[in-house]
């Protein structure tokens, strides 16, 4: 068998890996890389959806629809996206990546000793950190996916969710073409609790403070914005809980009992105003948000998730990480502040006269 | 017309009844200490607000004097010598024998602008010799406190002593009345020493904590705090040294004397009838000077006495030690805690800072350490050491004076102002020459009489926490600085929470729990205090620290971050909210409250 070019493991994958598989794989390598608890899986290539794109023929259909689109038109996006989002799911896989995705499935569920593993199949960009956090929620992920087929199937239907109306939309408002996308599959982690934890006061920018929201069950709910999670802000200095704010969570999503996707339920009255984390719990997330931060040198927006039946820490999971834009610009302090000055101004005597 | 104001508002202090039976009361205190016609159209347009922090009770006539002398010498320090541009001194006035104080604000910008040359070079001066000026203050200030320990009140016999007639003794007469205007002088210079550098280390200390709140706008309070706190403050020293104590009793096996309930004479009688409680009782002596000197309240009331004066709070903090020791406990962590948390905290928020910000931080926690000592450490030299002991040089001119039938009592010197006392010593000292009779014998006591029964009356009667016209803004650093009102607070007082069932103030402490009240209006009360109670008071002191191991949480009226509950809640690790306005007159010993000290809300959840 000639080695894998399509695919590698996540724990190989570092940084500078993610011209090729995106920020999100290329990010989860790193992570794995500083030991930082993260579930096993594999990451497929650009070169993966490349290959597919050329092979089926689609270049020039897909040129054909977006040149019809125009930016301000809602329908002629939707509708260039219904057409290419029809032809790329008639297209078969080019053999050799269909393979190298199955053969990495398969090391997976040797990996864990379970024949058909639970999988997250998700969307791994490319571009820039900045691109990536605007493209959030644009681009699909698949969760609870099960069997070699339906994981390149998911594969797929990533690379759709490339040509979704407002990833269209949005590129052709700044002019970007020729898109590419890496995906990320990695083992489900059954989550009794997820959510997400910011390193720094995403309000205030206070870079001194983990901000934390958590609820019920798998992470679409939190990030789908459909219950209102419950909300910490932690100080990462002293692991303190500044503020607590538990809320009636009403809903969460769980594995289809019938063995494959998430379904969203009612939480029973009696868990839904309880706080989905203890002291605990938020130690380890504080801790592993610190850790994170470190890797990447710069304030994180992570994805975690605590694994049913399982306690923080041993039991925490992160599920991606990226860094965090859009932070209220601090007070400078301007070039001439001396210790001195500031208790100047203090007194009202801050403006020297001549 | 249009509803209330969206700011509030507080009552006309010319519309502030009398209590029934307190008809009278402005003879205890200065003319010029009310609220008069003349000033009217001033005064009901400016803010006040009571201080409770320092002036929790009505004040007796004599004790007026910390009022006036402190706030000559804040004025002095703030308006005239360092000439802090926006704001000169603090105007007192009194109401139903409480304090209310507004700041004197300089607006003219030409003025401000002159002031802060003076200011940049005078306070600049003080910054830059810090550590030398501070060391001259503390030489100066023992000088100070051993003059006054020096100071003795010369007694009246029968005939003038022969040092009179053979030696070159001054009359009693001149003996006296000199006695009397030194100690009036050395109080003086003691709240003279006590503003030379108060404002400075406040100073420094809220920029410090301005700049941190700029680049880490979530950082709780009691962090910045527990960066810039001493690691070996005066103020835990006494009882750091109990603790010592504590275990030297454990380890001489005389701790079976130590039985709560016990008062201080029964342990001692029980520890003087073996030789190794004899021993202890000789360790215990060597401390007291000067670590009894710590008072037993604020030091800013007469009653307040040191734990020479009354030894309860130190034995029922032994005794509490001892239990705790011989359960096992350890009783040195809190302050260990406290040290390696400093440099912990400073290290990681720091770290957290890059270029200018980093560096102001830096520069400006050093400064703040370096000033802190003084903010730490005036209390305990002026506050206590030297009130306590001036207080009882007072008591002995009120000595004198019963002796003479002037006064019933010695304490009643308290009942009359400090003029009156030289009154009634100019005409002791004159019929006591002329031997003929005095009028004071029957003068004073009806009115020491009158006096006290007003102060009874005028304690049962709840203050509101400001008066006068609710401020946009405060801008006096003084205020904000000393006494922790800011315009948040100061709005929030103005728009009380009418139902009552819920209090807001600064969170000083971290921490939430549930428990009883127990309400503390006066230092006397303070034996109340049982184990798991919520201390909820005006304002408390380092003094009262024993009684932190008992309570879970302490609640204040007053006082900010770095007020004095504050901090040693921190050290005890308790939850502590400060600056309520009100906890005091609406919370009753015995309610159910919760406290949330990292909130800064208390609820009166019955």
């Amino acid at each position: 068998m000639s080695e894998a070019h399509h695919t590698r493991p996540l724990a190989a994958l570092r940084r500078s890996d993610s011209h090729a598989f995106g920020g999100k794989s290329a990010g989860l390598g790193e992570l794995i890389a500083a030991e930082i608890p993260v579930a096993p899986g594999f990451a497929v290539s650009t070169s993966a959806f490349h290959a597919f794109v050329r092979e089926a023929d689609l270049d020039r259909e897909i040129a054909a629809e977006l040149s019809r689109v125009s930016p301000g038109d809602v329908d002629s996006v939707v509708a260039a996206s219904h057409a290419i989002g029809e032809a790329m799911r008639s297209a078969p896989l080019p053999e050799a990546a269909r393979d190298e995705i199955e053969t990495a499935y398969g090391a997976l569920a040797d990996e864990v000793g379970t024949p058909e593993p639970p999988v997250a199949v998700r969307s791994s960009a490319l571009g820039e950190d900045g691109e990536e956090a605007t493209f959030a929620g644009q681009l699909e992920s698949y969760l609870w996916v099960r069997g070699a087929g339906r994981v390149v199937d998911a594969v797929r239907d990533c690379w759709v969710s490339l040509f979704g109306p407002p990833a269209i939309a949005y590129r052709a408002r700044v002019g970007q073409a020729e898109p590419a996308m890496g995906v990320a599959v990695q083992l489900m982690v059954d989550a009794e609790v997820s959510g997400v934890l910011f390193t720094c006061n995403p309000v205030s920018g206070d870079p001194s403070m983990v901000a934390v929201n958590a609820s019920w069950g798998l992470g679409l709910a939190v990030v789908g914005g459909e219950v209102t999670p419950d909300d910490f802000l932690v100080s990462k200095v002293t692991g303190e809980v500044v503020r607590e704010r538990v809320h009636a969570k009403e809903v969460e999503y769980v594995p289809d009992p019938a063995g494959r996707g998430a379904v969203r339920v009612v939480v029973p009255e009696e868990r839904r105003a309880v706080a989905c984390l203890d002291g605990a719990a938020l130690d380890a997330l504080v801790a592993v948000g610190r850790r994170v931060e470190g890797v990447f040198g710069a304030r994180q927006d992570v994805e975690w998730a605590i694994a049913r039946g399982r306690a923080a820490p041993e039991g925490l999971f992160v599920l991606q990480s990226r860094p965090v834009t859009g932070l209220p610009e601090r007070r400078s302090s301007s070039e001439t502040d001396t210790a001195m000055g500031l208790v100047m101004s203090m007194f009202g005597a801050g403006e020297p006269k001549a | 017309m249009e509803t209330a104001s969206p700011i509030g508002s507080f009552p006309s202090p010319y519309e502030v009844g009398t209590p029934p039976g307190c008809e009278g009361w402005e003879e205890l205190y200065p003319y010029y200490a009310l609220f008069d016609e003349d000033r009217r159209a001033a005064d009901e347009t400016r803010f006040w607000f009571w201080n409770s922090m320092h002036f929790p009770l009505p004040m007796p006539a004599f004790d007026a004097i910390c009022i006036d002398t402190a706030y000559q010498a804040l004025g002095t320090w703030q308006n005239r010598v360092f000439a802090v541009p926006p704001a000169m001194g603090i105007d007192y006035r009194c109401i139903n024998g409480y304090i209310y104080i507004s700041g004197n604000p300089v607006t003219d910008p030409e003025k401000i602008a002159q002031r802060a040359g003076h200011f940049q070079q005078r306070a600049g001066h003080y910054f830059e010799h810090w550590d030398e000026l501070y060391g001259a203050w503390r030489t100066k200030m023992e000088a100070l406190i051993a003059e006054l320990e020096a100071l003795e009140v010369p007694a009246l016999g029968e005939l003038e002593p022969d040092d009179v007639v053979f030696g070159d003794r001054e009359t009693s007469f001149c003996a006296v009345l000199d006695a009397y205007r030194r100690a009036l002088r050395l109080a003086d210079v003691m709240w003279q020493h006590h503003f030379e550098f108060l404002l400075l280390g406040y100073g420094a200390y809220v920029t410090f904590s301005e700049l941190c709140k700029a680049h880490l706008p979530d950082i709780p309070d009691q962090h910045i705090a527990q960066m810039v706190a001493g690691l070996d403050v005066l103020l835990f020293r006494p009882d750091a040294e109990l603790r010592r104590l504590a275990r030297l009793a454990l380890d001489t096996e005389v701790d079976g004397a130590f039985v709560e309930g016990r008062t201080p004479a029964e342990i001692e009688s029980e520890l003087g009838r073996s030789e190794r409680g004899r021993a202890w009782l000789s360790e215990l002596e060597a401390i007291k000077h000067p670590w009894f000197h710590m008072a037993t309240g604020d030091g800013l009331y007469h009653y307040y006495g040191s734990w020479l004066d009354d030894p309860t709070i130190p034995y029922a903090s032994l005794t509490g030690h001892i239990a705790a020791l011989e359960a096992g406990e350890d009783i040195e962590r809190p302050s260990d805690h406290v040290a390696t948390e400093r440099d912990r905290l400073a290290s990681e928020y720091g770290a957290l800072l890059d270029g200018e910000a980093r560096k102001g931080f830096d520069d400006l926690l050093a400064l703040s350490r370096t000033v802190f000592p003084y903010v730490e450490e005036h209390k305990f030299l002026c506050d206590y050491w030297f009130l306590t002991t001036w207080w009882n040089t007072i008591r002995d001119f009120g000595g004198l004076l019963a002796e003479h039938g002037f006064l019933d009592d010695r304490e009643d010197v308290f009942q009359l102002s400090r003029l009156e006392v030289y009154s009634a010593l100019d005409e002791l000292l004159l019929t006591w020459a002329t031997g003929g009779q005095p009028r004071g014998p029957t003068y004073w006591p009806p009115i020491v009489a009158r006096r006290k029964q007003l102060l009874e009356r005028l304690a049962d009667w709840t203050p509101p926490p400001a008066v006068g016209a609710v401020p946009e803004a405060i801008l006096d650093p003084a205020l904000i600085m000393l006494w922790g009102v800011t315009t948040q607070r100061v709005h929030a007082w103005a728009q009380a929470d009418e139902d009552g069932s819920s209090l807001s103030g600064t969170p000083a402490s971290p921490g939430v729990v549930e428990g009883p009240a127990r309400v503390v209006r006066n230092v006397s009360e303070i034996g109340d205090v049982r184990e798991g109670e919520i201390l909820v008071c005006s304002i408390t002191s380092p003094a009262w620290a024993p009684i932190f191991s008992k309570i879970q949480a302490a609640v204040t009226d007053i006082g900010g971050v770095m007020s004095h509950a504050a901090i040693v809640c921190r050290e005890y690790a308790l939850p502590a909210v400060v600056g309520t306005g009100r906890a005091t007159s609406q919370i009753r010993t015995g309610q159910r409250i919760r406290v949330d000290g990292s909130a800064g809300s208390v609820t009166l959840l019955e």
